[in-house]
Protein backbone atom coordinates (compact mmCIF):
# COMPACT_ATOMS: atom_id res chain seq x y z
CA UNK A 1 0.00 0.00 0.00
CA UNK A 2 1.47 3.03 -1.85
CA UNK A 3 0.92 5.73 1.33
CA UNK A 4 1.65 3.49 4.43
CA UNK A 5 5.10 5.53 4.92
CA UNK A 6 3.22 8.74 4.82
CA UNK A 7 0.99 7.67 7.43
CA UNK A 8 3.32 6.43 9.72
CA UNK A 9 5.17 9.77 9.46
CA UNK A 10 1.86 11.50 10.39
CA UNK A 11 1.90 9.21 13.17
CA UNK A 12 5.39 9.70 14.03
CA UNK A 13 4.96 13.45 14.06
CA UNK A 14 1.88 13.37 16.32
CA UNK A 15 3.94 12.42 19.60
CA UNK A 16 5.41 15.37 20.65
CA UNK A 17 7.74 15.46 23.70
CA UNK A 18 6.07 16.02 27.06
CA UNK A 19 8.44 18.00 29.86
CA UNK A 20 9.18 16.08 32.93
CA UNK A 21 10.35 12.81 31.42
CA UNK A 22 14.01 12.46 31.80
CA UNK A 23 14.18 10.07 28.49
CA UNK A 24 11.44 9.53 25.35
CA UNK A 25 11.20 7.47 22.94
CA UNK A 26 8.62 8.19 20.26
CA UNK A 27 7.25 6.42 16.95
CA UNK A 28 9.53 3.51 17.34
CA UNK A 29 8.83 1.34 14.80
CA UNK A 30 10.96 -2.24 13.94
CA UNK A 31 9.93 -4.68 11.21
CA UNK A 32 11.52 -7.59 10.18
CA UNK A 33 10.69 -8.44 6.42
CA UNK A 34 7.09 -8.04 6.63
CA UNK A 35 7.11 -8.11 9.82
CA UNK A 36 6.10 -5.51 12.40
CA UNK A 37 7.78 -5.91 15.52
CA UNK A 38 7.56 -3.02 16.95
CA UNK A 39 4.82 -1.00 15.64
CA UNK A 40 4.46 2.63 16.28
CA UNK A 41 5.16 2.43 20.30
CA UNK A 42 5.68 5.64 22.18
CA UNK A 43 7.52 5.36 25.32
CA UNK A 44 8.00 7.90 28.08
CA UNK A 45 10.26 7.52 30.99
CA UNK A 46 9.99 10.06 33.84
CA UNK A 47 12.76 11.17 36.11
CA UNK A 48 13.70 8.77 38.97
CA UNK A 49 11.26 5.82 38.00
CA UNK A 50 10.91 2.31 37.38
CA UNK A 51 8.97 1.72 34.29
CA UNK A 52 7.95 -1.83 33.76
CA UNK A 53 7.33 -2.96 30.04
CA UNK A 54 5.15 -6.11 30.54
CA UNK A 55 3.66 -8.54 27.60
CA UNK A 56 3.14 -12.21 26.69
CA UNK A 57 5.72 -13.55 24.29
CA UNK A 58 6.15 -12.51 21.02
CA UNK A 59 4.57 -8.59 22.35
CA UNK A 60 7.99 -6.77 21.42
CA UNK A 61 9.29 -5.88 24.92
CA UNK A 62 12.80 -7.26 23.67
CA UNK A 63 13.08 -6.00 20.46
CA UNK A 64 12.08 -2.38 21.71
CA UNK A 65 14.61 -2.29 23.52
CA UNK A 66 16.88 -3.26 21.52
CA UNK A 67 15.69 -0.70 19.21
CA UNK A 68 16.20 2.22 21.79
CA UNK A 69 19.80 1.07 22.69
CA UNK A 70 20.86 0.73 18.92
CA UNK A 71 21.40 -2.92 19.51
CA UNK A 72 19.11 -3.13 16.39
CA UNK A 73 18.85 -0.14 13.78
CA UNK A 74 14.98 1.37 13.84
CA UNK A 75 12.56 1.60 10.85
CA UNK A 76 10.89 4.27 12.53
CA UNK A 77 11.69 6.68 15.72
CA UNK A 78 13.16 9.73 17.53
CA UNK A 79 14.77 9.70 21.06
CA UNK A 80 14.78 12.58 23.48
CA UNK A 81 16.83 13.15 26.75
CA UNK A 82 15.02 15.78 28.54
CA UNK A 83 12.94 16.88 25.73
CA UNK A 84 15.86 17.40 23.57
CA UNK A 85 16.23 15.05 20.62
CA UNK A 86 19.23 12.74 20.62
CA UNK A 87 20.59 10.60 17.81
CA UNK A 88 21.53 7.21 19.01
CA UNK A 89 22.03 4.07 16.66
CA UNK A 90 24.81 2.10 17.80
CA UNK A 91 24.94 0.57 21.68
CA UNK A 92 28.17 3.08 21.80
CA UNK A 93 25.96 5.91 20.91
CA UNK A 94 23.45 5.13 23.48
CA UNK A 95 26.20 4.43 25.89
CA UNK A 96 27.63 8.13 25.47
CA UNK A 97 24.12 9.50 25.88
CA UNK A 98 23.70 7.89 29.56
CA UNK A 99 21.53 4.50 28.65
CA UNK A 100 23.19 1.83 30.21
CA UNK A 101 21.85 -1.50 29.43
CA UNK A 102 21.78 -5.01 30.66
CA UNK A 103 20.31 -7.48 28.13
CA UNK A 104 19.04 -10.93 29.09
CA UNK A 105 21.86 -13.58 28.62
CA UNK A 106 24.50 -11.16 27.17
CA UNK A 107 25.44 -9.77 30.05
CA UNK A 108 28.96 -10.70 30.97
CA UNK A 109 31.66 -12.79 29.19
CA UNK A 110 32.28 -16.17 31.18
CA UNK A 111 35.66 -16.25 30.40
CA UNK A 112 36.90 -12.43 31.72
CA UNK A 113 37.30 -11.15 35.43
CA UNK A 114 34.64 -9.14 36.88
CA UNK A 115 36.82 -6.26 36.95
CA UNK A 116 37.52 -7.23 33.07
CA UNK A 117 33.32 -7.37 32.90
CA UNK A 118 32.56 -4.24 34.67
CA UNK A 119 35.02 -2.51 32.55
CA UNK A 120 34.52 -4.14 28.70
CA UNK A 121 34.71 -1.46 26.34
CA UNK A 122 35.27 1.39 28.48
CA UNK A 123 38.66 -0.01 30.36
CA UNK A 124 40.78 2.67 31.91
CA UNK A 125 44.18 3.07 30.59
CA UNK A 126 47.59 4.28 32.62
CA UNK A 127 48.26 7.55 32.58
CA UNK A 128 51.48 7.47 30.81
CA UNK A 129 52.96 7.00 27.59
CA UNK A 130 52.58 3.34 27.94
CA UNK A 131 48.71 4.03 28.71
CA UNK A 132 48.31 6.62 25.68
CA UNK A 133 50.65 4.73 22.81
CA UNK A 134 49.91 1.22 23.61
CA UNK A 135 46.81 0.82 25.55
CA UNK A 136 47.98 -0.35 28.58
CA UNK A 137 45.26 -0.84 31.17
CA UNK A 138 45.51 0.36 34.97
CA UNK A 139 44.30 -2.64 36.72
CA UNK A 140 44.91 -1.25 40.10
CA UNK A 141 42.20 1.64 39.52
CA UNK A 142 39.67 -0.27 37.75
CA UNK A 143 39.53 -2.90 40.68
CA UNK A 144 39.84 -0.04 43.48
CA UNK A 145 36.53 1.43 41.79
CA UNK A 146 34.78 -2.00 41.15
CA UNK A 147 35.61 -2.25 45.15
CA UNK A 148 34.63 1.44 45.49
CA UNK A 149 31.10 -0.03 43.38
CA UNK A 150 30.44 -3.01 45.67
CA UNK A 151 30.92 -1.39 48.62
CA UNK A 152 28.20 1.99 47.62
CA UNK A 153 25.69 -0.95 46.60
CA UNK A 154 26.70 -3.35 49.52
CA UNK A 155 27.20 -6.49 46.73
CA UNK A 156 29.32 -8.43 48.43
CA UNK A 157 31.87 -10.07 45.87
CA UNK A 158 35.66 -10.02 46.89
CA UNK A 159 36.80 -12.04 44.64
CA UNK A 160 36.98 -9.60 41.36
CA UNK A 161 39.97 -11.48 39.96
CA UNK A 162 37.87 -14.52 39.30
CA UNK A 163 35.99 -15.53 36.07
CA UNK A 164 32.41 -14.17 36.21
CA UNK A 165 31.76 -18.34 34.81
CA UNK A 166 32.73 -18.51 38.83
CA UNK A 167 29.59 -16.93 39.82
CA UNK A 168 26.14 -17.92 41.02
CA UNK A 169 23.16 -16.57 38.85
CA UNK A 170 22.36 -13.86 41.38
CA UNK A 171 26.16 -13.07 41.70
CA UNK A 172 26.36 -12.39 37.91
CA UNK A 173 23.48 -10.43 37.91
CA UNK A 174 24.14 -8.21 40.43
CA UNK A 175 27.85 -7.81 38.52
CA UNK A 176 25.95 -6.80 35.34
CA UNK A 177 23.59 -4.25 37.59
CA UNK A 178 26.29 -2.79 39.33
CA UNK A 179 27.60 -1.67 35.77
CA UNK A 180 24.62 0.85 35.18
CA UNK A 181 25.50 2.31 38.42
CA UNK A 182 28.97 2.77 37.24
CA UNK A 183 28.44 4.21 33.93
CA UNK A 184 24.96 4.84 33.61
CA UNK A 185 25.06 8.47 33.56
CA UNK A 186 20.80 8.68 33.18
CA UNK A 187 18.55 5.71 31.89
CA UNK A 188 19.43 1.79 33.15
CA UNK A 189 17.46 -0.10 30.70
CA UNK A 190 17.06 -4.25 32.30
CA UNK A 191 16.04 -7.17 30.09
CA UNK A 192 14.58 -9.61 32.57
CA UNK A 193 16.90 -8.75 35.00
CA UNK A 194 15.26 -11.96 37.26
CA UNK A 195 14.98 -14.17 34.91
CA UNK A 196 17.24 -17.37 35.12
CA UNK A 197 16.87 -16.53 39.32
CA UNK A 198 15.87 -18.40 42.06
CA UNK A 199 13.34 -16.73 44.28
CA UNK A 200 15.41 -15.75 47.12
CA UNK A 201 18.08 -14.26 44.55
CA UNK A 202 15.23 -12.71 42.33
CA UNK A 203 14.70 -10.77 45.90
CA UNK A 204 18.17 -9.65 46.09
CA UNK A 205 18.61 -8.47 42.08
CA UNK A 206 15.19 -6.64 42.32
CA UNK A 207 16.42 -4.82 45.72
CA UNK A 208 19.46 -3.81 43.93
CA UNK A 209 17.42 -2.87 40.85
CA UNK A 210 15.23 -0.22 42.93
CA UNK A 211 18.12 0.85 44.66
CA UNK A 212 19.45 2.24 41.23
CA UNK A 213 16.81 4.96 41.82
CA UNK A 214 18.96 6.39 44.81
CA UNK A 215 22.04 6.20 42.38
CA UNK A 216 20.35 8.86 40.31
CA UNK A 217 18.90 6.42 37.47
CA UNK A 218 15.71 5.94 36.06
CA UNK A 219 14.83 2.21 34.71
CA UNK A 220 13.13 0.78 32.35
CA UNK A 221 12.53 -2.86 33.20
CA UNK A 222 11.30 -6.00 30.94
CA UNK A 223 9.71 -8.51 33.15
CA UNK A 224 7.44 -11.38 33.20
CA UNK A 225 7.41 -11.21 36.76
CA UNK A 226 3.84 -9.69 38.31
CA UNK A 227 4.74 -9.63 41.68
CA UNK A 228 7.66 -7.71 40.60
CA UNK A 229 5.59 -5.22 38.89
CA UNK A 230 3.25 -4.64 41.68
CA UNK A 231 6.48 -4.02 44.42
CA UNK A 232 8.96 -2.79 42.60
CA UNK A 233 7.65 -0.87 39.73
CA UNK A 234 5.73 2.88 39.93
CA UNK A 235 4.39 2.40 36.85
CA UNK A 236 3.76 0.02 34.09
CA UNK A 237 3.87 -0.06 29.73
CA UNK A 238 1.85 -2.83 28.53
CA UNK A 239 2.65 -4.05 24.71
CA UNK A 240 0.51 -6.60 23.16
CA UNK A 241 2.00 -8.13 19.11
CA UNK A 242 3.98 -5.16 18.73
CA UNK A 243 1.83 -2.25 20.32
CA UNK A 244 1.68 0.07 22.91
CA UNK A 245 -1.73 -0.90 24.55
CA UNK A 246 -1.76 1.24 27.75
CA UNK A 247 0.27 2.41 30.46
CA UNK A 248 -0.98 3.02 34.10
CA UNK A 249 0.38 4.12 37.40
CA UNK A 250 1.52 0.55 39.51
CA UNK A 251 -1.02 2.08 42.11
CA UNK A 252 -4.25 1.54 39.71
CA UNK A 253 -4.13 -2.11 38.37
CA UNK A 254 -3.36 -5.17 40.43
CA UNK A 255 -2.19 -8.44 39.13
CA UNK A 256 -6.05 -9.72 37.17
CA UNK A 257 -6.50 -6.25 35.75
CA UNK A 258 -2.49 -6.40 33.95
CA UNK A 259 -2.97 -10.17 32.57
CA UNK A 260 -6.15 -8.75 31.40
CA UNK A 261 -4.43 -5.71 29.12
CA UNK A 262 -1.43 -8.29 28.59
CA UNK A 263 -3.96 -10.99 26.99
CA UNK A 264 -6.04 -8.56 25.60
CA UNK A 265 -9.57 -10.30 27.81
CA UNK A 266 -11.41 -7.11 28.17
CA UNK A 267 -11.16 -5.83 24.65
CA UNK A 268 -12.93 -8.05 22.47
CA UNK A 269 -12.89 -5.46 19.64
CA UNK A 270 -9.10 -5.12 20.00
CA UNK A 271 -8.75 -8.28 19.43
CA UNK A 272 -10.39 -8.48 16.14
CA UNK A 273 -8.65 -5.59 14.97
CA UNK B 1 19.85 -2.66 50.91
CA UNK B 2 19.79 -6.56 51.44
CA UNK B 3 21.98 -7.49 54.20
CA UNK B 4 21.65 -10.64 52.93
CA UNK B 5 23.56 -10.84 49.39
CA UNK B 6 25.86 -13.67 48.97
CA UNK B 7 26.02 -14.10 52.62
CA UNK B 8 28.99 -16.28 53.45
CA UNK B 9 30.90 -15.08 50.96
CA UNK B 10 33.34 -12.65 53.07
CA UNK B 11 35.15 -15.71 55.52
CA UNK B 12 35.82 -17.03 52.14
CA UNK B 13 37.09 -14.30 50.00
CA UNK B 14 41.00 -14.81 50.84
CA UNK B 15 40.62 -18.25 50.01
CA UNK B 16 38.71 -17.88 47.07
CA UNK B 17 41.39 -15.35 45.86
CA UNK B 18 44.34 -17.40 46.11
CA UNK B 19 42.15 -20.39 44.55
CA UNK B 20 41.81 -18.14 41.00
CA UNK B 21 45.50 -17.48 41.31
CA UNK B 22 45.99 -21.30 41.60
CA UNK B 23 43.86 -21.70 39.08
CA UNK B 24 46.02 -20.18 36.35
CA UNK B 25 49.50 -21.66 37.78
CA UNK B 26 48.16 -24.60 37.83
CA UNK B 27 46.70 -24.68 33.80
CA UNK B 28 50.41 -23.61 32.80
CA UNK B 29 51.94 -26.12 35.46
CA UNK B 30 49.77 -28.81 34.10
CA UNK B 31 51.68 -28.75 30.69
CA UNK B 32 54.32 -27.74 32.12
CA UNK B 33 54.39 -30.81 34.20
CA UNK B 34 53.77 -32.47 31.34
CA UNK B 35 56.23 -31.40 28.98
CA UNK B 36 58.66 -32.22 32.15
CA UNK B 37 57.58 -35.76 32.53
CA UNK B 38 57.92 -36.34 28.24
CA UNK B 39 61.32 -35.35 28.30
CA UNK B 40 62.01 -37.20 31.47
CA UNK B 41 60.74 -40.41 29.74
CA UNK B 42 63.32 -39.50 26.53
CA UNK B 43 65.86 -39.05 29.24
CA UNK B 44 65.58 -42.57 30.36
CA UNK B 45 65.54 -44.37 27.27
CA UNK B 46 67.78 -42.59 24.93
CA UNK B 47 71.51 -41.64 25.42
CA UNK B 48 71.59 -38.83 23.46
CA UNK B 49 69.01 -37.05 25.59
CA UNK B 50 71.34 -36.56 28.50
CA UNK B 51 73.48 -34.23 26.88
CA UNK B 52 71.99 -30.59 27.38
CA UNK B 53 72.93 -29.60 23.78
CA UNK B 54 69.83 -31.96 23.10
CA UNK B 55 67.89 -29.47 24.88
CA UNK B 56 68.82 -26.73 23.11
CA UNK B 57 68.38 -28.19 19.37
CA UNK B 58 64.82 -28.91 20.75
CA UNK B 59 64.54 -25.78 21.52
CA UNK B 60 65.83 -24.43 17.97
CA UNK B 61 63.71 -26.38 16.33
CA UNK B 62 61.21 -25.26 18.02
CA UNK B 63 61.56 -22.03 17.73
CA UNK B 64 60.36 -20.87 14.05
CA UNK B 65 57.28 -22.62 14.43
CA UNK B 66 56.76 -21.05 18.37
CA UNK B 67 57.25 -17.76 16.67
CA UNK B 68 54.43 -18.56 14.16
CA UNK B 69 52.46 -19.52 17.07
CA UNK B 70 52.52 -16.94 18.98
CA UNK B 71 50.50 -15.08 16.21
CA UNK B 72 47.99 -18.56 15.70
CA UNK B 73 47.23 -17.48 19.65
CA UNK B 74 45.96 -14.25 19.31
CA UNK B 75 43.96 -15.54 16.22
CA UNK B 76 42.77 -18.38 18.50
CA UNK B 77 41.87 -16.92 21.71
CA UNK B 78 39.70 -13.87 19.75
CA UNK B 79 38.03 -16.85 18.30
CA UNK B 80 39.25 -17.07 15.17
CA UNK B 81 41.00 -19.07 12.72
CA UNK B 82 44.18 -18.25 10.19
CA UNK B 83 44.41 -21.81 7.80
CA UNK B 84 46.94 -19.16 5.37
CA UNK B 85 49.98 -18.71 8.11
CA UNK B 86 52.07 -21.42 6.14
CA UNK B 87 51.56 -20.18 2.68
CA UNK B 88 52.27 -16.25 3.81
CA UNK B 89 55.32 -17.96 5.63
CA UNK B 90 56.11 -18.79 1.86
CA UNK B 91 55.43 -15.53 0.73
CA UNK B 92 57.61 -13.94 2.84
CA UNK B 93 60.77 -16.18 2.30
CA UNK B 94 60.21 -15.58 -1.58
CA UNK B 95 60.18 -11.79 -0.77
CA UNK B 96 63.07 -11.48 1.86
CA UNK B 97 65.19 -13.34 -0.52
CA UNK B 98 63.77 -11.61 -3.96
CA UNK B 99 64.56 -8.07 -1.94
CA UNK B 100 68.35 -9.48 -0.99
CA UNK B 101 69.30 -11.58 -3.84
CA UNK B 102 67.78 -9.45 -6.96
CA UNK B 103 67.98 -6.30 -5.75
CA UNK B 104 70.52 -6.61 -3.17
CA UNK B 105 68.98 -4.68 -0.87
CA UNK B 106 70.05 -3.57 3.12
CA UNK B 107 69.45 -6.68 4.94
CA UNK B 108 67.33 -4.22 7.41
CA UNK B 109 65.56 -2.97 4.51
CA UNK B 110 64.71 -6.24 3.10
CA UNK B 111 63.82 -7.40 6.62
CA UNK B 112 61.32 -4.57 7.07
CA UNK B 113 59.88 -5.47 3.49
CA UNK B 114 59.00 -9.07 4.75
CA UNK B 115 57.38 -8.28 8.18
CA UNK B 116 55.13 -5.21 6.44
CA UNK B 117 54.30 -8.18 3.34
CA UNK B 118 53.08 -10.79 6.08
CA UNK B 119 51.53 -7.88 8.30
CA UNK B 120 49.28 -7.11 5.12
CA UNK B 121 48.61 -10.51 4.70
CA UNK B 122 46.93 -10.95 7.60
CA UNK B 123 44.95 -7.91 7.35
CA UNK B 124 43.62 -8.86 4.08
CA UNK B 125 42.29 -12.11 5.64
CA UNK B 126 41.27 -9.81 8.39
CA UNK B 127 39.52 -7.86 6.75
CA UNK B 128 37.92 -9.90 3.60
CA UNK B 129 36.45 -11.60 6.40
CA UNK B 130 34.83 -9.02 8.22
CA UNK B 131 33.50 -7.07 4.75
CA UNK B 132 32.48 -10.47 3.35
CA UNK B 133 31.25 -12.28 6.30
CA UNK B 134 32.61 -15.39 4.94
CA UNK B 135 33.38 -17.62 8.10
CA UNK B 136 37.25 -17.50 8.81
CA UNK B 137 37.74 -21.03 7.78
CA UNK B 138 36.56 -20.42 4.54
CA UNK B 139 38.72 -16.94 3.98
CA UNK B 140 41.73 -18.27 5.24
CA UNK B 141 41.50 -21.32 3.57
CA UNK B 142 41.19 -20.03 0.20
CA UNK B 143 44.34 -17.54 1.52
CA UNK B 144 46.10 -20.90 2.05
CA UNK B 145 45.78 -21.44 -1.68
CA UNK B 146 46.08 -17.96 -2.92
CA UNK B 147 49.01 -17.19 -0.90
CA UNK B 148 50.78 -20.15 -1.87
CA UNK B 149 50.30 -19.29 -5.67
CA UNK B 150 51.55 -15.98 -4.96
CA UNK B 151 54.90 -17.58 -3.44
CA UNK B 152 55.15 -19.52 -6.49
CA UNK B 153 54.50 -17.29 -8.91
CA UNK B 154 57.27 -14.79 -7.29
CA UNK B 155 59.87 -17.43 -6.49
CA UNK B 156 59.67 -19.83 -9.20
CA UNK B 157 63.14 -20.85 -11.11
CA UNK B 158 64.81 -18.62 -9.45
CA UNK B 159 67.68 -19.42 -7.15
CA UNK B 160 67.39 -17.20 -3.97
CA UNK B 161 70.16 -18.43 -1.62
CA UNK B 162 73.58 -17.30 -0.70
CA UNK B 163 72.50 -14.21 1.62
CA UNK B 164 75.18 -11.73 3.03
CA UNK B 165 76.34 -12.58 6.83
CA UNK B 166 74.69 -10.31 8.38
CA UNK B 167 71.08 -11.88 7.20
CA UNK B 168 72.26 -15.18 8.63
CA UNK B 169 73.08 -14.50 11.52
CA UNK B 170 69.53 -14.58 12.48
CA UNK B 171 68.51 -17.77 12.36
CA UNK B 172 71.85 -19.50 12.52
CA UNK B 173 73.04 -21.33 15.97
CA UNK B 174 70.99 -21.77 19.18
CA UNK B 175 71.02 -18.05 20.75
CA UNK B 176 69.18 -16.19 17.58
CA UNK B 177 66.62 -18.00 16.81
CA UNK B 178 66.19 -19.02 21.01
CA UNK B 179 66.10 -15.51 21.64
CA UNK B 180 63.71 -14.16 19.06
CA UNK B 181 61.04 -17.11 19.73
CA UNK B 182 61.15 -15.72 24.12
CA UNK B 183 61.05 -11.94 22.95
CA UNK B 184 58.35 -12.66 20.53
CA UNK B 185 56.29 -14.80 23.21
CA UNK B 186 57.20 -11.83 25.62
CA UNK B 187 55.48 -9.00 23.51
CA UNK B 188 52.70 -11.03 22.43
CA UNK B 189 52.36 -11.94 26.42
CA UNK B 190 52.65 -8.22 27.57
CA UNK B 191 50.43 -7.66 24.22
CA UNK B 192 47.26 -10.40 25.82
CA UNK B 193 47.54 -9.27 28.92
CA UNK B 194 47.89 -5.77 29.30
CA UNK B 195 46.67 -3.57 26.88
CA UNK B 196 42.68 -3.20 25.90
CA UNK B 197 43.29 -4.58 22.44
CA UNK B 198 44.61 -7.50 23.80
CA UNK B 199 41.81 -7.86 26.78
CA UNK B 200 39.50 -7.84 23.80
CA UNK B 201 41.02 -10.55 22.44
CA UNK B 202 39.84 -12.52 25.41
CA UNK B 203 36.17 -10.82 25.49
CA UNK B 204 35.50 -11.66 21.41
CA UNK B 205 36.76 -15.26 21.95
CA UNK B 206 34.32 -15.38 24.64
CA UNK B 207 31.54 -14.06 23.43
CA UNK B 208 30.99 -11.46 20.29
CA UNK B 209 27.89 -10.33 21.09
CA UNK B 210 28.27 -9.27 24.28
CA UNK B 211 31.88 -7.32 23.40
CA UNK B 212 29.47 -5.69 20.88
CA UNK B 213 27.07 -4.71 22.68
CA UNK B 214 29.70 -3.61 25.27
CA UNK B 215 30.84 -1.41 22.79
CA UNK B 216 33.77 -3.18 21.46
CA UNK B 217 34.99 -2.67 18.13
CA UNK B 218 34.63 -5.75 17.26
CA UNK B 219 35.29 -5.91 13.45
CA UNK B 220 38.44 -3.59 14.03
CA UNK B 221 40.04 -5.44 16.52
CA UNK B 222 39.46 -8.73 14.43
CA UNK B 223 41.96 -7.05 11.87
CA UNK B 224 44.31 -6.21 13.87
CA UNK B 225 44.40 -9.92 15.64
CA UNK B 226 44.59 -11.27 11.86
CA UNK B 227 47.00 -8.72 10.94
CA UNK B 228 49.46 -9.92 14.13
CA UNK B 229 48.94 -13.66 12.70
CA UNK B 230 50.60 -12.56 9.52
CA UNK B 231 53.30 -10.26 11.27
CA UNK B 232 54.25 -13.34 13.33
CA UNK B 233 54.34 -15.97 10.46
CA UNK B 234 56.81 -13.11 8.77
CA UNK B 235 59.04 -13.37 11.43
CA UNK B 236 59.33 -16.87 11.81
CA UNK B 237 59.82 -17.11 7.47
CA UNK B 238 62.92 -14.72 8.07
CA UNK B 239 64.58 -16.78 10.66
CA UNK B 240 64.04 -19.91 8.35
CA UNK B 241 65.06 -18.20 5.76
CA UNK B 242 67.91 -17.24 7.55
CA UNK B 243 68.85 -20.54 9.03
CA UNK B 244 68.52 -22.45 5.43
CA UNK B 245 70.04 -19.73 3.74
CA UNK B 246 67.75 -20.39 1.03
CA UNK B 247 64.15 -19.42 0.39
CA UNK B 248 61.62 -21.57 -1.74
CA UNK B 249 58.21 -21.45 -2.51
CA UNK B 250 57.36 -25.14 -0.71
CA UNK B 251 58.06 -23.76 2.51
CA UNK B 252 55.84 -23.27 5.45
CA UNK B 253 53.83 -26.29 4.02
CA UNK B 254 51.65 -27.28 7.14
CA UNK B 255 53.07 -24.68 9.26
CA UNK B 256 49.69 -23.34 10.13
CA UNK B 257 48.46 -26.97 11.49
CA UNK B 258 51.80 -27.37 13.56
CA UNK B 259 50.98 -24.02 15.14
CA UNK B 260 47.52 -24.83 15.91
CA UNK B 261 48.31 -28.28 16.94
CA UNK B 262 50.59 -26.89 19.65
CA UNK B 263 48.25 -24.00 20.56
CA UNK B 264 45.77 -26.36 21.62
CA UNK B 265 48.69 -28.40 23.37
CA UNK B 266 49.54 -25.76 25.19
CA UNK B 267 46.02 -25.63 26.66
CA UNK B 268 44.27 -22.56 24.84
CA UNK B 269 40.93 -22.90 23.51
CA UNK B 270 40.08 -23.78 20.16
CA UNK B 271 37.01 -21.74 20.76
CA UNK B 272 38.13 -18.65 22.12
CA UNK B 273 38.23 -16.66 25.35
CA UNK B 274 40.93 -18.51 27.00
CA UNK B 275 45.04 -19.34 26.85
CA UNK B 276 48.09 -17.85 26.76
CA UNK B 277 51.62 -17.14 24.59
CA UNK B 278 53.69 -19.05 27.23
CA UNK B 279 51.68 -22.11 27.04
CA UNK B 280 51.80 -22.47 23.59
CA UNK B 281 55.56 -22.07 23.35
CA UNK B 282 55.30 -25.32 26.09
CA UNK B 283 53.03 -26.87 23.60
CA UNK B 284 55.54 -26.66 20.92
CA UNK B 285 58.30 -28.04 23.42
CA UNK B 286 56.62 -31.24 23.96
CA UNK B 287 55.75 -31.68 20.29
CA UNK B 288 59.64 -31.18 19.44
CA UNK B 289 60.61 -33.13 22.32
CA UNK B 290 57.95 -35.76 21.10
CA UNK B 291 59.34 -35.61 17.29
CA UNK B 292 63.01 -35.35 18.42
CA UNK B 293 62.84 -38.12 21.17
CA UNK B 294 60.93 -40.42 18.44
CA UNK B 295 63.85 -40.11 15.94
CA UNK B 296 66.71 -40.62 18.76
CA UNK B 297 64.92 -44.04 19.62
CA UNK B 298 64.39 -44.71 15.49
CA UNK B 299 61.05 -44.48 15.25
CA UNK B 300 60.00 -43.08 11.72
CA UNK B 301 58.16 -40.16 10.74
CA UNK B 302 55.21 -42.06 9.83
CA UNK B 303 54.77 -43.12 13.68
CA UNK B 304 55.76 -39.79 14.49
CA UNK B 305 52.80 -37.78 13.12
CA UNK B 306 50.60 -40.31 14.33
CA UNK B 307 51.98 -39.44 17.57
CA UNK B 308 51.23 -36.07 17.50
CA UNK B 309 47.95 -37.02 16.29
CA UNK B 310 46.48 -38.68 19.09
CA UNK B 311 48.53 -36.03 21.26
CA UNK B 312 46.22 -32.91 20.05
CA UNK B 313 43.28 -34.74 20.57
CA UNK B 314 44.43 -35.95 23.61
CA UNK B 315 44.71 -32.36 24.61
CA UNK B 316 41.74 -30.97 23.61
CA UNK B 317 39.61 -33.26 25.03
CA UNK B 318 41.28 -32.77 28.54
CA UNK B 319 41.06 -29.01 28.06
CA UNK B 320 37.18 -30.12 27.58
CA UNK B 321 36.92 -31.87 30.67
CA UNK B 322 39.21 -29.19 32.76
CA UNK B 323 36.33 -26.47 32.02
CA UNK B 324 34.13 -25.34 34.36
CA UNK B 325 30.42 -26.16 33.93
CA UNK B 326 28.29 -23.05 32.53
Amino acid sequence: MSHDVPVCKIMMNNARSEPGHVFEALGVTKRFGGVVAVDNVDLRLKTGEVLAVVGDNGAGKSTLIKAITGALSRDEGQLYFDGQAVQIDSPTAAKSAGIETVYQDLALVNELTVTKNIFLGREIVRDDFLGRVFGFLDFRRMDNEVRALFGKLNIRITDIYREAEAFSGGQRQAVALSKTVMFGKRVAILDEPTAALGVRESQMAMDLVTSLKDHGLSVIMITHNMQHVLHYCDRVMVLRLGRHIATRNVSEVDGDSLVALITGANEPQAAQA
Amino acid sequence: MNEQVEQGVPPESQRLSRDALMHQVRQIGQVFLALVAIYAVFYALSEPFRNVNTLFTIMTQASILAILACGTTVVLISGGLDLSVGSIFAVVGVVVGIMLINFELPVWLAIVIGLATGAFCGFLNGMVQVFSGVPAFIVTLGGLTAYKGIAELLGSGQDLSRFPDSFRMLGTGFVMPISIMFASALIIGIFLRMTRLGNHAYAIGGNEEVARLSGVAVARSRVIYYTIGGFMAATAAIVEVSKLNFAQSSRGQSYELFAIAAVVIGGTSLFGGRGGVGKTIIGMMIMQTIIVGLAYLGVGTSVQRIAIGVIIILAVFLDMRNRPKR
